[in-house]
């Protein structure tokens, strides 16, 4: 059994990264060259609305005031008001998030789904041709940036064949009354299948190639052997016996990658016109929005280090080797 | 022999010897500078233009060198840092156009009036008393005739000060699918295009086609009567509340949500409300509406954006018949294009009680995220989501109501999807298109059924001078560095033709105010190089020197 006060400790310990963080974050956007009202210039500004808005957001308070207060209002959840967008952070946040979560979501289990069997059967046919060609295949979808894949997928399938939409969750006027109803809709999965598979097939590669690394290495073990021993069909030896052992790395990976997940895709959201997070923290960095993009980042490091929490957690479950009971 | 080489080698270091000494007495050398440029991604043409003016600047025996960065950066140096010691030499800069910049006033008096010198839009830096003048008079000058004698006396004042260096109006460049309207249905307004209400309303639709599918590559930030928030977000809050005049397609201010206007004197107009007009919730449209919008903004602290707009109006008052009076502090010539025709008409019913709910809470208008947007103009907000689309649709109870009967903007991040998009016509109008004009042009001939429409900014784009420092605050220099700049080579290298020449702050495009001619002037290194020797700049070993007793003074 695991150690209460460990846990409390690895809690502790998580509050501590993300204060960090959330200090990092701060200074680093106090840092950047510019004042962050300069966005907005050329708009008809005088200065009386110039020094109204300096006061507004606090930017008149000394660098250690603004500080204390961001640090005090992150603890009570309030990320405050966007400069650009006069709107509170976290609702921004929270009406970006579902349309990531669900692009990445989509994409990471195609690309496990698929990465797992490509990879084990990979594993299975070492030496021959089809290995032969698979593999640099792979490692070429792998490390082609992503905006090249979706520009040609996007110029191939849409602009060209015209099977699938270019871009969005919906066609030009097409209305979700409710967040429920669009998840609910053909319409929408219609716009999602492209993207996805977009990423999905920038993301196999991982999967894909760390499944066929650890069933090569499992395959040597003793109780494979064994199996072929008895006889087994090679079937039945890779799925029921080699596959299993060598997927627990595979599941630390999708666990990881779901946390991802909440950050969205930069890329794939600007190339298909996909309205996630990514292209809000863009936005929010391009246009030195301070509130908003330290809202998004400490949101989006506090989901990765829960994330991590629990996948450490989970291995207490899945690894009886794992444990968190100090050795005195 | 002997002695006839050492008289000459006596002569030749003596000479030597006296030309040091004169140098350094009596002329100083002109400090390398830096010409301070957006990054070429932000916008290839300014970029390519800076390179192309520092090259042929250094030929004049200066150092210049482009110093390319974001414009985060360049705003902080440029702008707020323009008292600092050391601050900023030359610059690229721009001015966009804008409905009310239609009136020559606000580049006219807010670029170049001295008030405006050490915060507002003047941060070059010009202070000339004569300008400021002239600059004062034009603006309480009602009669249009004298007010353009006058406005050309100003364009032509700036360019004998050689204020700015001036280099291009762009072109803007706008496409319609004409498979699903009419050709030649848009309509184009002087100096923004056929991207504007007067195509949102006359555009006819055809061949089933039902919807004005538009694009933006920029994400909306608020949709709000009392926020000017993006460039973007205008284009829809002014077609879905009303103004009592609107800038016509001739870039003149005319009756809208008012029947008419009436001039009792100088400081005072009679606005009459026209009869009949209802808010998008039926609710009919009153004078106490129209006052109501008008006395929002007054509160600096809960309209900040639009409180310029209205600060010259002293009071307001009801005469019946739908006669609303309007006193102002002084008279102001530009007030009908940008006061009238610029603050947002709102029903009072339902915006009253947000803005008193929002009254000590430390927030503004500005915060205002509504569920219903009121207003009364010829389209109704019927859906957003943000970082997707927005909807409206016709207002058929309009007095000008639209042909289309929904008005949908997406927004789409990249030019090259927008284009795709375009082509297969899942949108419909190209509104919003900043990649390469070339690239456009050849999509239209292959295409076949797209309608493309360049007209000529209100805008422009030149090169900025420092005026406070030296050498700069001398005019001879000044127009040395201008007239040095080949504005041909401008328009057809760095803008790839996509441009036509400057020479003022008035483009071509408002046809009335621009001084004709102003654009025609001779350029070349050479004039360049003959004004500096006139005026006693000397060139030595390569590098420009200030005329003698003329130094630095930083």
């Amino acid at each position: 059994m695991f150690d209460f006060w460990s846990i409390i400790r690895r809690f502790l310990y998580m509050i501590f990264v993300l204060w960090v963080v959330a200090t990092i974050i701060f200074f680093m956007f106090r840092l950047m060259p510019g004042s962050p009202l300069t966005a907005f210039i050329g708009t008809t500004f005088t200065d009386e609305q110039h020094d109204l808005l300096v006061k507004r957001f606090g930017l008149d308070k000394s660098l250690f005031e603004q500080y204390t207060l961001f640090l005090f209002n992150t603890l009570k959840g309030d990320f405050g008001l966007s400069f650009t967008y006069n709107k509170p952070v976290i609702d921004m946040i929270v009406e970006a998030l579902p349309n990531s979560i669900i692009l990445t979501l989509f994409s990471l289990i195609i690309a496990y789904i698929f990465g797992v069997i490509a990879g084990a059967y990979l594993a299975w046919k070492r030496d021959t041709l089809i290995e032969g060609i698979s593999i640099p295949i792979v490692l070429t979808t792998r490390s082609a940036p992503e905006f090249w894949l979706g520009m040609i997928a996007l110029a191939f399938f849409s602009f060209q064949l015209d099977i699938f939409p270019s871009g969005g969750t919906s066609a030009a006027g097409v209305i979700y009354e409710t967040t429920l109803s669009k998840l609910t809709s053909l319409h929408f999965y219609y716009h999602l299948i492209l993207p996805s598979l977009v990423l999905a097939l920038y993301l196999q590669g991982l999967p894909l190639l760390l499944m066929r690394s650890n069933m090569l290495e499992v395959m040597q073990e003793d109780f494979v052997t064994m199996s072929k021993m008895k006889g087994l069909s090679s079937w039945r030896i890779v799925i029921y016996h080699a596959a299993r052992n060598a997927l627990l790395p595979v599941a630390t990976a999708f666990t990881l990658g779901v946390g991802f997940a909440f950050g969205g895709n930069v890329v794939i959201e600007t190339v298909f016109s996909w309205p996630g997070l990514g292209r809000l923290l863009v936005f929010a960095v391009s246009s030195s929005d301070y509130p908003l993009a330290q809202g998004a980042f400490i949101f989006l490091t506090a989901i990765l280090i829960i994330m991590n929490f629990l996948a450490d957690l989970m291995y207490l479950f899945l690894d009886p080797r794992v444990s968190y009971k100090t050795k005195n | 022999m002997y002695k006839k080489l050492s008289a000459v080698l006596v002569g030749f270091i003596s000479s030597l010897l006296l030309s040091f000494f004169v140098s350094s007495a009596s002329a100083e050398e002109i400090r390398s500078m830096k010409l301070w440029a957006r990054e070429q991604a932000a916008g290839p043409a300014p970029h390519t233009a800076a390179l192309i003016i520092a090259q042929t600047l250094n030929e004049l025996g200066l150092d210049i060198s482009v110093n390319a960065v974001p414009w985060p950066q360049m705003a902080d140096q440029v702008w707020y840092k323009r008292l600092d010691e050391d601050t900023w030499d030359l610059t690229m800069w721009q001015m966009v156009s804008r409905p009310e910049r239609s009136d020559p006033d606000e580049f006219t008096y807010n670029l170049f009036h001295s008030s405006t010198a050490d915060k507002g839009y003047n941060f070059i830096g010009y202070v000339d008393p004569a300008f400021d003048a002239l600059a004062e008079k034009q603006r309480v000058t009602m009669d249009p005739a004298a007010r353009k004698v006058l406005i050309d006396k100003a364009q032509q004042h700036l360019a004998d000060a050689a204020a700015n260096a001036y280099l291009v109006h762009p072109l803007l460049n706008f496409a319609y699918d004409n498979s699903q309207f009419k050709d030649g249905s848009a309509v184009e307004q002087a100096g923004l295009g056929i991207k504007n209400i007067w195509t949102y309303l006359g555009i006819e639709p055809i061949n089933g086609n039902q919807d004005l599918v538009a694009q933006s590559l920029d994400e909306i930030q608020a949709i709000n009567p009392f926020f000017i928030s993006g460039g973007t977000d205008s284009w829809i809050t002014e077609i879905v509340w009303d103004r009592l005049l609107r800038i016509g397609p001739d870039g003149t201010p005319q009756p809208w949500a008012a029947e008419s206007f009436n001039w009792v004197n100088e400081q005072t107009i009679d606005v009459t409300l026209r009869a009949g007009m209802s808010w998008h919730d039926g609710k009919p449209v009153t004078v106490d509406d129209v006052i109501f919008s008008f006395e929002a903004p007054m509160n600096a602290e809960m309209v900040p954006m639009y409180s310029p707009f209205v600060k010259n109006i002293e009071s307001m008052e009801s005469k019946g018949n739908n006669v609303v009076r309007f006193n102002l502090k002084s008279s102001n010539a530009a007030f009908l294009t940008s006061s009238l025709a610029k603050i947002n008409l709102v029903p009072k019913h339902y915006y009253e009680p947000i803005l008193q709910a929002l009254e000590g809470t430390g927030n503004n208008a500005e915060t205002i995220i509504e569920e219903k947007r009121i207003g009364s103009g010829p389209f109704k907000f019927v859906d957003w989501r943000q970082r997707e689309q927005v909807i409206l649709e016709r207002n058929s109870d309009h007095f000008n109501p639209p042909k289309i009967s929904r008005w949908i903007m997406k927004e789409i991040p990249n030019v090259e999807a927008s284009l795709g998009q375009f082509r297969k016509g899942e949108v419909n109008f190209l509104t919003d298109y900043k990649g390469d004009p070339a690239v456009l042009a050849n999509i239209v001939e292959e295409d076949g059924d797209i309608t493309l429409v360049k007209s000529i900014d209100v805008g422009f784009q030149y090169m900025a001078m420092n005026h406070r420092r030296a050498p700069f605050d001398d005019v001879n220099f000044r127009r040395a560095v201008s007239l040095a700049i080949d504005r041909d080579v401008m328009v057809n290298a760095a803008w790839a033709g996509n441009a036509v020449k400057a020479g003022s702050h008035v483009s071509p495009a408002l046809t009335y105010y621009h001084k004709d001619g102003i654009t025609e002037y001779e350029t070349g290194v050479e004039l360049a190089k003959k004004i500096l020797a006139d005026a006693g700049y000397t060139v030595k070993n390569g590098r420009l020197h200030y005329p003698e007793g003329v130094a630095e003074k930083h």
